[in-house]
C-alpha cells in the first residue's frame, strides 16, 4: 500500500515537472515560418508569387482586365447583366451616381477590393524585394533581374491604383509592415509618377532584354514601354480639380525615345491579323509586350488559373454560355466604328444617327473592320465563326442593354482554352497589358504633342493599315464581308488636312477604335482632361436611346478618380485624405 | 434473559397493534424507465421498510395512515390508506428538485445542496421522446442561460453544429462556434459538438449546465463559454442482477407548409413590375424583363391604368419550357418521416454494470433530395476488484452519420431563398421532363433550386466518430482516491462534392469529383487524487490533477474531373479521365493542465471552495503558453441554521457567491507564428473562388501543365499573445418552500472579459496575409436568471407542475482598439463602446413622403420624393447622410424563457412546453419582399399595395431604379425579432403495470406528441417565423407529429 502511495506520488511529481515546454512546443505543418526563406528556391517562389500576385483577382474586383472602371466608364459599354439591380455597384459607376467612399453600406467590394487586391501584389513584390536584397549574385545568379521584375511588377501596381485613386500611399521594401501602415496618401500626384517611373527605371536598369523560354517575365523593353506609359500620363499636368493645365515636353520626349527603343528593337511587331491578339494559339505572339498569362487544366482547383476577371461577359441568352451578358458595347461606340466616304473616321457625324441592325450589313454604312473583331452583331460570324453568327436571342437584359455583345475578350465555348465554371467562365488566352500597337499609339501622341505630326501620320496609319487588312476570319459562310468595310490611312492633303489639332483627334480615335472594349477608355479621357465633356455628351445623346441613363452624369473634379475607400480611412485611424468631392 | 425480559412486552405491543393494521403489499417502478425501483424507503406511521430487489414491500399500516414514499433523485409520493388499500402499484418520478442529488461538476461528483456555483442541472424527461436528431436540440428554452438558435434542418443548422451560447457571448468572436461550450462527457473534454449531439437521450444519466466562472474554473482555459457535463449510465447501480432491455421508438411527420410565406404568381409579379417602371417612368415593355412581360396599358404616366399582363408563352423562347407559376416552396420542401429507434440494454451487480445501447435516426428530409441518417452505439462496462479497492472500465460511444444537406445554386444563393425569390414564371420541369431553368432574356442567373438539390443528390457527408475513454480508480488509503483515465476522440469526416452537368441554366460545362477526408483525433490524459474527510462537523475534499491534451487534425483529398458517365456508381475517382488534383494539410495543439480544488463545509450550513487552475497551450507560442485561472465560492445554508429550524414553510434555502476566473483560446493553431504557404490553387476546395490568392503562374507561358509557384505569406505572428481570460462575479440563492411544491433558484452575474483575442483588420496597404491574432479588446455581461417551479397533487390524484425559467443578459464592449473599430457597427461619432456587438446600426425611417411639399419641407435626401422613404437628419444638419445613422437594436434577444406545464393523472401524463425570446431585432426578409421590388427576383404580395398617388399606402412606391437606396439598413426592416413558441405538446398512456406484465414487460408507455405548433410574434414582424427571421436560406423550422412508445422488459 505505501509503495503504492509513493509510486503515485513520483508519476504525478514527474508529470508536473518534466518536459512541459517540449510537450507545448507544436510546430507548424506545411508551412514556412518566415525567417526560413532565404534559399534561393525560397527567394525565387517569392518572385513567383508575386508574378501570380498580379493576376490574382476575380470580376468582382478586378485588378488584370479594367472592363469595370474604364470601359464601362468610358463610354465604350454598359455594365449590361440582368437589369440595373444585378451588380448595382456598377450601375452606379457607369452612371456616376451614389458613387461613395462606403458605398452608402450597400457591401460593395467593387472598387474598395480592388485596393485591397492591387496592395496584396505590391506585398508580394516587396516581400520578395526583401528576400532579393539579403542574398548575394554568387548565391542567386538571377538576382538582377527577378529585383528588376519586382520593380516591374510594383510599377505596374502602383500604376494600376493610380490611375483608379490618384493620391495613394506609397512605399518601398524599405519600411517594415508596421511603418507601412503609417504612410499616409499625402504624396503629390507629381511625386507618385517619379516614384511609379522610378521602379520602371530601376526595371529598364536590372532587367535583361529577353527571357529566355520564360515569356510571362517582363524583360527590358516591357520595362521602357510601361516607363513610356507612366511618362505619358504623368507629361499631362493636371491641377487639384484634375483639369489638364499644360503638357511636359521633357517627358514627352522621353517617351518618344523609350518606345523607339522598342520598335528599333526589332523584337515586335503588329501581328499580321488583328483577330490574333483575341484568340487562342497566339500568346506572347509578337504584338505580346507584356500580358498577364493565364492557363487551364494545370492542376489548380477550379481547373486552371483563368481569366476570370471578365468572367462575366458572356451571354446570359446563348445557350453554350447561360450568363451572365456583362460589358455590352455602347450605341456610340459602334456608331464610332462607321466611316466617311473616304474610309475615315466621321468624327462630328457619327453620333447622329443610331446603326441598326440594317445599316451593319455587307451593303450597309462604311464601317471600320475593327467592328467585327470587337462588338457582336446579329448576323455576323461570332468571335471568327461564320457557322455561329451572332443573335439578338442570347441577349439577357434586351430591355435595358439589348443591341450588341462584347467579343475581344471571349473564347468560343469549344475552344480548348475555355471552361465554364457554373455561371461563370474564364479561359486560358493572355490578357495583353500593352501590345505593340498601344506602344506606335503612346509614341504617336507624344510626337503630336511635341509638334512631330508627320512622325504621327507614320505610326498611326501603321496602325491603321494593320486594321484595313481585311482579316480572312470574319467573312460570312459566302465569303462576303458581314459589314461594308471601308477604311484608309490618313494622308495629308488628299482625304485630311493634317494639323495639330486633327492629328490628336484622329490619334483620340485611333486609340479608341484599336484598343475599344479592352478599356483604357476613361483612363485615356481622364488623361487628355475631356472626360467631363466627353461623357456628358455622351450621355446626352445616349440616354435618349437608352432610358436607365436618365440618371447619369459626370461630375468635373470629383468623378475623374474613385474615391479612397472609407474602411482604408478607418483603419489607418483616418490617415487617408478623401479624394475631392466624396 | 435480561434482554428477553424487555423483549417481550414489546413483542406483545406490537402484537397488540398489528390487530387494528392492515398488510400493504406492492411495488414501486420509476416513470422515466419502468424499473423497479430498489431501496425505496416506505415510511408508515411506526415503521419503515425498504423496497427489495424486485421493487416489492410489504408494510403494515392502519387506515387512514398516510404512507411516504421516497427515494434519491425521485419526487416523493405520500399514499393514504383506505380500508380498501391492499395492494399498491406506484410509480414514482424522477426529480430534478431533488436536495440530495447527487451531481458531477468537476472531475468529482458532489451533492447538489452543496453546489456552490451557478450550475443547472438538467430534468433529462423533459428533453426525451423529442424527434430531433441531439439532446441539444431539445434543451432549447429549458435551461436559463443556455441560449440555443437553429433551423428546421435535421442537424439544427445544415450540418453545421446550431448556435450554443451560455449567458451571451463572452468575447468578440460573434456567435459561430467558436463560441461553443465545453463539453465533458463521462470526464473527456471536448469542444466538438458532435461528440454531445450524437448521444442517445436514454443513454444519459445526467447532464449539468455550468454557467459561471467559478463553477467551470477547474475545467480552466477552455470553460470561457460555460461547461455541458453529460455522464451516462453505467448499468451497474442495481443490486439485482438482472439484464434489462429499454426500448425507444418514435415516428415523426414534419411539414413546413403552416411556415410558408405567400409569394406573387407569375402574373401578379408582372403586375408589379410594370408598376414600378411607370413609377420610375420608364417604358415597362422596354425594361429588362420585357421579354418575359408585355402590358396593355394607357401610357398614361401620370394617370396609369393596366388593361393586360401578357406572359411570355415560353421561357427563354425554348418550346419545351412554357411559363408557368411555379410556387418553388412547394417544390423544394415535402413532408419529412423521421425514425427513431434506441435499444438499451443494461445489467449489472455490486461490483459490475454493462451497458449497450444501440440507436438508430432517419429523417428522410423536409427538403427534397436531402436525408439524415445516424446509427450509434454505446458500451460502457465496469468492474472492481480487490474488495472494491480498485475500479476499473470504460466508456465508448460510436456513432456514424450520414446526411445529405441543403445546397447552393452555381452562383451560391442558398435554395432556400430561392424557393422564395426564384421567378414564378420559369417551370418546375419542362415538358422532356427535365429541369426548367431561368435561361434567356430577363431571367436572373438563379438556378431551379430543386435541380440543385437534384444535383447535390449525391454529395454526402459522411463522419465517424469514436469517444470515450478507458479508467482505473485506486483506493490508495482509506479516502483517498487515484483516478487515471485515457480519454480518446476520434473522427474522421469524408464529403464527396460531385458536380455534375446539368440540364438546366448556368451550371458545369464538365463534371468533377472530389473526395475530402478530415480527421482528427485527441487524446486526453487525465489523473486526480481526491481525497474526502469526514471530521466531526466538518467535510473536507481535496482535488489535485493533471491534465494533458493532443490535438491532432490532418486532411486529405482528391479531385478528378470529365466522367463519361453520370451515374452514382460510376463516380470514383479513377474513373475520370480529366485532371487529378490532390490536397492535403496538417495541424493541432496541446494542453498541459495542472489543477486543485478544496471544499470545506461545516455543520452542512457553511460551504467554501477554492480552485485553483494552471493551463499551458501550444497556441500561444513561446512567450505567455501558461495562464493561471483561480476562483472562490462561498455558500450559506440557511434552512440548516438553528433559528430557522421553526420557519417550516422554507424546506430549502441557500446563498451562494463565487468570483471565478476562466479562459479562453478559440484561436488559431498556429496563430504565434508569421507563417508562409505555398499556395498552389489547390489546397482548400472549400475556399471562396474568389478569394484568389494562388502562388502559381504560367510563367513559361505554356497555357498548361504544371506551373512554377512560390509562397506567400498567410498571417503575421505574435508572439506575445496570450489568454484571454473572463473573471466573472456570481450571487445565487435556491430557494424551496411548502416542502418543496415551491421551488427555484435566482442567479447575477456580472462577468468582464478581458484581452479578448481578436484579429483586427490591417490597411489594405499593407498587403497580403498581415492579419494578427492580438489580445485587445474587453467586455462586460451582466445578467441574471431564474427558475420558478410548483407543483402539487390534488386529492383527487391529478399531480400537476408548472416550471418557469427565464435568463436576461446584456452585453457591452467595453474597450475596442481604434483600429478595429470599422470592423464593427459604429462611426466615429458613435462608437460601438458601451454597446452590444451584436448592435445593428442603421437610418431611423420616419415616414413615406406623401407630396412634393413634403419633400421639400423635408432636410434633403439624395432620391427622396413622393412615395419614397424618409430617413431622420438625425444630427438636424440638414441634409441625410451618413452621419445620420444611429442604433437600431440588438440581434441577438437579451431575455429568454420557458414555460412547462405538466399533469399527470392515473396512467396519463400530458405536458405543454414552450419558450420565447425577447428584447431581440432583427431582419424582416418579408417585409423586405413585400415592400420593394427589382428585375431579378419574384416578391410578397405586399408590394401590390405600393404607394401611388392615387392611393397613398404605407409600402413605399415600387421602383426598379431605387434612387432613395432604401435597401439601406434601417428601422423599415429591422424590427422587432421578439417571439414566443409552443414548442411541443405530449400526451402519454402508461400501460397499468399488471396489462404490462400479461406481455411480459416492466413498463410500456405510449404517447402522442405535437412540435412547433403555434408562434407568437410582434405584429412588425412580417415573417411568419421570425426564429428563421434573417434569412431564408436557413431550412424553415416545420411542425411536426409524433407517436412513440418506450417498453421495459
Amino acid at each position: 500500500m505505501k509503495r503504492n502511495r509513493i509510486i503515485s506520488w513520483f508519476l504525478l511529481a514527474g508529470l508536473l515537472f518534466a518536459g512541459c515546454k517540449k510537450y507545448l512546443d507544436y510546430q507548424p505543418q506545411g508551412a514556412v515560418a518566415a525567417p526560413g526563406l532565404t534559399s534561393p528556391t525560397a527567394v525565387e517562389g517569392l518572385s513567383t508569387a508575386a508574378y501570380a500576385g498580379i493576376a490574382n483577382d476575380w470580376w468582382d474586383a478586378p485588378i488584370t482586365s479594367n472592363w469595370e472602371w474604364s470601359s464601362i466608364r468610358g463610354g465604350d459599354s454598359y455594365k449590361g447583366g440582368g437589369g440595373l439591380n444585378d451588380q448595382f455597384q456598377m450601375d452606379r459607376y457607369e452612371q456616376f451616381y451614389l458613387v461613395a467612399p462606403d458605398n452608402n453600406g450597400a457591401g460593395d467590394f467593387g472598387f474598395p477590393g480592388a485596393w485591397i487586391r492591387a496592395y496584396g501584389a505590391i506585398s508580394r513584390c516587396n516581400a520578395a524585394l526583401r528576400a532579393l536584397n539579403a542574398i548575394s549574385d554568387a548565391d542567386f545568379p538571377n538576382r538582377k533581374s527577378r529585383i528588376g521584375e519586382m520593380h516591374f511588377l510594383r510599377g505596374h501596381m502602383f500604376f494600376f491604383l493610380k490611375v483608379m485613386f490618384n493620391r495613394i500611399p506609397w512605399f518601398d521594401e524599405t519600411l517594415t509592415d508596421a511603418q507601412i501602415a503609417l504612410v499616409p496618401n499625402t504624396m503629390s500626384s507629381d511625386s507618385l509618377w517619379y516614384k511609379i517611373e522610378d521602379d520602371f527605371q530601376t526595371a529598364v536598369n536590372d532587367l535583361p532584354t529577353t527571357q529566355a523560354g520564360e515569356p510571362g517575365r517582363a524583360n527590358q523593353l516591357a520595362a521602357k514601354a510601361y516607363l513610356a506609359k507612366a511618362l505619358l500620363y504623368h507629361a499631362y499636368t493636371q491641377d487639384n480639380q484634375y483639369t489638364v493645365t499644360g503638357t511636359d515636353m521633357a517627358k514627352l520626349n522621353q517617351v518618344v525615345s523609350l518606345t523607339n527603343d522598342v520598335i528599333n528593337s526589332g523584337m515586335y511587331s503588329l501581328q499580321p491579323d488583328f483577330a490574333y491578339n483575341f484568340l487562342d494559339g497566339h500568346d506572347n505572339g509578337p504584338e505580346s509586350v507584356f500580358a498577364i498569362q493565364y492557363s487551364i487544366n494545370d492542376g489548380t482547383q477550379i481547373g486552371g488559373r483563368l481569366s476570370m476577371s471578365t468572367s462575366l461577359n458572356y451571354f446570359g441568352g446563348a445557350p453554350q454560355y447561360g450568363c451572365c451578358a456583362f460589358h455590352i458595347p455602347s450605341q456610340e461606340l459602334v456608331n464610332a466604328f462607321s466611316t466617311d466616304v473616304n474610309g475615315l473616321p466621321k468624327f462630328d457625324t457619327y453620333n447622329n444617327v443610331a446603326l441598326t441592325d440594317a445599316d451593319l450589313t455587307t451593303n450597309g454604312v462604311n464601317m471600320d473592320p475593327r467592328v467585327d473583331h470587337t462588338v457582336g452583331i446579329q448576323g455576323h460570324p461570332f468571335k471568327y465563326n461564320a457557322a455561329l453568327p451572332y443573335d439578338h436571342s442570347w441577349e439577357r437584359d434586351n430591355g435595358d442593354y439589348g443591341g450588341f455583345g462584347t467579343m475581344k475578350e471571349l473564347q468560343l465555348a469549344t475552344c480548348a482554352c475555355f471552361k465554364k465554371l457554373g455561371p461563370f467562365y474564364g479561359t486560358s488566352v493572355n490578357m495583353d497589358v500593352i501590345r505593340y500597337a498601344d506602344v506606335l499609339l503612346m509614341q504617336a501622341e507624344a510626337q503630336i504633342q511635341l509638334g512631330n505630326l508627320n512622325a504621327a501620320l507614320t505610326l498611326i496609319n501603321q496602325v491603321r493599315a494593320r486594321a484595313a487588312a481585311i482579316s480572312p476570319l470574319v467573312k460570312n459562310t459566302d465569303g462576303s464581308n458581314p459589314s461594308n468595310y471601308k477604311i484608309d490611312i490618313y494622308k495629308p492633303g488628299v482625304n485630311i488636312v493634317w494639323d495639330q489639332p486633327t492629328a490628336f483627334k484622329a490619334l483620340q480615335w485611333e486609340r479608341r477604335m484599336e484598343f475599344a472594349m479592352e478599356s483604357p477608355r476613361f483612363f485615356d479621357l481622364v488623361r487628355w482632361g475631356i472626360a467631363e465633356p466627353t461623357l456628358n455628351t455622351f450621355f446626352a445623346t445616349e440616354k435618349l436611346r437608352h432610358s436607365f441613363l436618365a440618371n447619369a452624369h459626370f461630375t468635373h473634379g470629383r468623378d475623374e478618380y474613385f474615391p479612397i475607400p472609407q474602411e482604408q480611412i478607418v483603419f489607418t485611424n483616418g490617415l487617408y485624405t478623401q479624394n475631392p468631392g466624396y | 434473559m435480561r434482554k428477553l425480559q424487555i423483549l417481550l412486552p414489546m413483542l406483545l405491543l406490537a402484537l397488540f397493534s398489528l390487530a387494528q393494521q392492515k398488510i400493504i403489499t406492492g411495488k414501486v417502478i420509476s416513470k422515466t424507465n419502468g424499473e423497479a425501483l430498489v431501496g425505496v424507503s416506505v415510511q408508515a406511521k411506526r415503521n419503515t421498510v425498504t423496497t427489495d430487489a424486485e421493487g416489492k414491500f410489504s408494510i403494515s399500516a392502519a387506515v387512514g395512515e398516510i404512507l411516504n414514499f421516497s427515494f434519491v433523485g425521485m419526487t416523493p409520493l405520500k399514499v393514504k390508506i383506505t380500508s380498501s388499500t391492499s395492494n399498491l402499484n406506484l410509480v414514482l418520478e424522477e426529480s430534478n428538485i431533488d436536495l440530495n442529488q447527487v451531481v458531477v461538476t468537476g472531475y468529482k461528483s458532489e451533492k447538489k445542496v452543496d453546489l456552490t456555483g451557478a450550475v443547472s442541472v438538467v430534468n433529462l424527461n423533459d428533453i426525451k421522446n423529442n424527434p430531433v436528431s441531439s439532446p441539444m436540440l431539445a434543451l432549447q428554452g429549458q435551461v436559463p442561460g443556455l441560449y440555443i438558435q437553429t433551423d428546421g434542418s435535421p442537424t439544427g443548422a445544415n450540418g453545421a453544429p446550431p448556435v450554443i451560447i451560455i449567458r451571451g457571448v463572452n468575447n468578440l468572436n460573434g456567435l459561430g462556434n467558436l463560441n461553443s461550450p465545453l463539453y465533458v462527457i463521462d470526464g473527456v473534454p471536448t469542444i466538438q459538438y458532435q461528440d454531445f449531439a450524437n448521444i442517445n437521450t436514454n443513454s444519459i444519466a445526467s447532464i449539468q449546465v455550468l454557467k459561471d466562472a467559478s463553477a467551470s474554473s477547474i475545467y480552466g482555459s477552455r470553460a470561457a463559454n460555460g461547461v455541458i457535463i453529460v455522464t451516462t449510465k453505467d448499468g451497474g447501480s442495481s443490486a439485482a442482477e438482472k439484464v434489462h432491455l429499454q426500448f425507444s421508438s418514435l415516428a415523426t411527420w414534419q411539414t413546413e407548409k403552416p411556415w410558408q410565406e405567400p409569394v406573387l404568381s407569375s402574373t401578379q409579379r408582372g403586375e408589379a413590375l410594370w408598376r414600378a417602371a411607370v413609377n420610375d417612368g420608364s417604358d415597362p415593355n422596354t425594361i429588362s424583363t420585357s421579354s418575359i412581360y408585355q402590358y396593355q396599358w394607357n401610357n398614361d404616366y401620370t394617370n396609369p391604368v393596366l388593361n393586360n399582363v401578357i406572359v411570355a408563352p415560353y421561357v427563354g423562347g425554348d418550346s419545351l419550357e412554357p411559363s408557368a407559376s411555379t410556387n418553388w416552396q412547394n417544390a423544394l420542401f415535402k413532408t419529412a418521416f423521421i425514425t427513431s429507434n434506441d435499444l438499451a440494454i443494461s445489467a449489472g451487480n455490486k461490483t459490475s454494470g454493462l451497458l449497450i445501447d444501440l440507436g438508430y435516426y432517419n429523417n428522410n428530409g423536409l427538403m427534397q433530395f436531402t436525408y439524415y441518417q445516424r446509427f450509434n452505439a454505446r458500451i460502457n462496462a465496469h468492474t472492481t476488484a480487490f474488495n472494491g479497492k480498485f475500479r476499473f472500465g470504460e466508456n465508448m460511444q460510436l456513432a456514424r452519420t450520414s446526411q445529405v444537406n441543403s445546397t447552393t445554386d452555381v452562383g451560391g444563393d442558398a435554395v432556400g431563398d430561392l424557393a422564395l425569390t426564384l421567378a414564378p414564371t420559369i417551370p418546375l420541369y419542362k415538358t422532356d421532363g427535365t429541369y426548367g431553368g431561368p435561361v434567356g432574356p430577363g431571367y436572373s442567373d438563379r438556378n431551379n433550386p430543386v435541380d440543385m438539390q437534384y444535383l447535390n443528390r449525391w454529395n454526402t457527408n459522411n463522419l465517424f466518430m469514436a469517444y470515450g475513454n478507458v479508467f482505473a480508480e485506486i483506493d490508495i488509503v482509506k479516502d483517498l482516491v487515484f483516478r487515471t483515465s485515457l480519454g480518446f476522440d476520434y473522427s474522421e469526416g469524408l464529403v464527396k462534392l460531385i458536380k455534375q452537368i446539368g440540364d438546366e441554366g448556368p451550371v458545369n460545362s464538365f463534371n468533377s469529383m472530389l473526395e475530402q477526408e478530415t480527421k482528427e483525433f485527441t487524446f486526453t490524459w487525465t489523473n486526480t487524487l481526491t481525497y474526502n474527510k469526514v471530521f466531526g462537523k466538518s467535510k473536507l475534499n481535496v482535488l489535485l490533477g493533471l491534465e494533458q491534451v493532443k490535438d491532432d487534425y490532418s486532411t486529405f483529398g482528391a479531385a478528378n474531373t470529365n466522367f463519361a458517365i453520370q451515374d452514382v456508381n460510376y463516380f470514383q475517382l479513377s474513373s475520370g479521365s480529366g485532371a487529378q488534383t490532390v490536397n492535403g494539410s496538417a495541424t493541432g495543439y496541446r494542453l498541459l493542465s495542472q489543477f486543485g480544488k478544496v471544499f470545506y463545509s461545516y455543520g452542512d450550513r457553511y460551504l467554501a471552495s477554492v480552485t485553483v487552475r494552471r493551463d499551458g497551450s501550444s497556441r500561444f507560442g513561446t512567450n505567455n503558453p501558461y495562464g493561471i485561472f483561480p476562483a472562490f465560492t462561498l455558500g450559506w445554508r440557511i434552512n440548516n441554521e438553528d433559528f430557522f429550524k421553526n420557519v417550516t414553510a422554507v424546506s430549502n434555502l441557500k446563498l451562494r457567491a463565487g468570483v471565478g476566473t476562466v479562459g479562453n483560446q478559440q484561436i488559431g493553431n498556429l496563430a504565434a507564428y508569421t507563417l508562409y504557404y505555398a499556395n498552389y490553387g489547390t489546397s482548400n476546395p472549400a475556399y471562396p473562388l474568389w478569394l484568389n490568392t494562388g502562388t502559381a503562374y504560367d510563367l513559361q507561358g505554356v497555357n498548361t501543365g504544371t506551373l512554377p509557384s512560390g509562397f506567400v505569406q498567410t498571417q503575421l505572428g505574435n508572439p506575445n499573445l496570450k489568454w484571454e481570460s473572463t473573471t466573472e462575479t456570481n450571487i445565487g440563492v435556491d430557494y424551496g418552500f411548502l416542502n418543496e411544491k415551491i421551488f427555484g433558484s435566482f442567479d447575477w452575474y456580472n462577468r468582464n472579459t478581458s484581452n479578448i483575442l481578436i484579429q483586427p483588420p490591417v490597411p489594405g496597404a499593407v498587403g497580403e496575409g498581415q492579419l494578427q491574432w492580438v489580445n485587445g479588446a474587453s467586455k462586460n455581461t451582466k445578467g441574471w436568471e431564474f427558475v420558478l417551479g410548483y407543483r402539487n397533487r390534488t386529492p383527487g390524484g391529478l399531480s400537476y407542475g408548472i416550471t418557469t425559467n427565464a435568463s436576461h443578459w446584456v452585453d457591452k464592449i467595453t474597450a475596442l482598439p481604434e483600429d478595429v473599430r470599422a470592423a464593427y457597427p459604429g462611426d466615429p461619432n458613435h462608437s460601438i463602446i458601451g454597446h452590444s456587438q451584436f448592435s445593428i446600426f442603421g437610418y431611423k425611417e420616419i415616414g413615406i413622403f406623401q407630396n412634393q411639399q413634403q419633400v421639400n419641407a423635408a432636410p434633403s435626401q439624395p432620391g427622396a420624393g413622393p412615395g419614397r422613404l424618409q430617413y431622420a437628419d438625425l444630427n438636424g444638419d440638414g441634409k441625410v447622410d451618413v452621419n445620420d445613422q444611429t442604433w437600431l437594436g440588438t440581434t441577438l434577444p437579451t431575455l429568454e424563457y420557458g414555460i412547462r406545464i405538466e399533469l399527470n393523472y392515473k396512467n396519463f401524463d400530458f405536458s405543454v412546453f414552450g419558450s420565447g425570446v425577447a428584447g431581440k431585432t432583427g431582419f424582416d426578409p418579408v417585409k423586405y419582399m413585400n415592400s420593394f421590388i427589382d428585375t431579378r427576383n419574384n416578391y410578397g404580395p405586399g408590394v401590390l399595395n405600393g404607394w401611388t398617388v392615387q392611393k397613398p399606402t404605407s409600402t413605399p412606391a415600387l421602383s426598379i431604379l431605387n434612387l432613395n437606396n432604401e435597401n439601406r439598413t434601417s428601422n423599415f426592416f429591422y424590427v422587432n425579432a421578439s417571439y414566443f413558441k409552443i414548442r411541443s405538446v405530449q400526451l402519454g398512456y402508461n400501460l397499468p403495470a399488471t396489462m404490462a406484465k400479461s406481455i411480459k414487460m416492466e413498463g410500456l408507455r405510449i404517447y402522442v406528441a405535437g412540435d412547433n405548433v403555434l408562434a407568437f410574434k410582434n405584429k412588425d414582424f412580417e415573417s411568419k417565423d421570425p426564429e428563421r427571421a434573417n434569412s431564408f436560406a436557413l431550412w424553415p423550422v416545420p411542425t411536426g407529429f409524433t407517436i412513440g412508445i418506450n417498453a421495459n422488459l
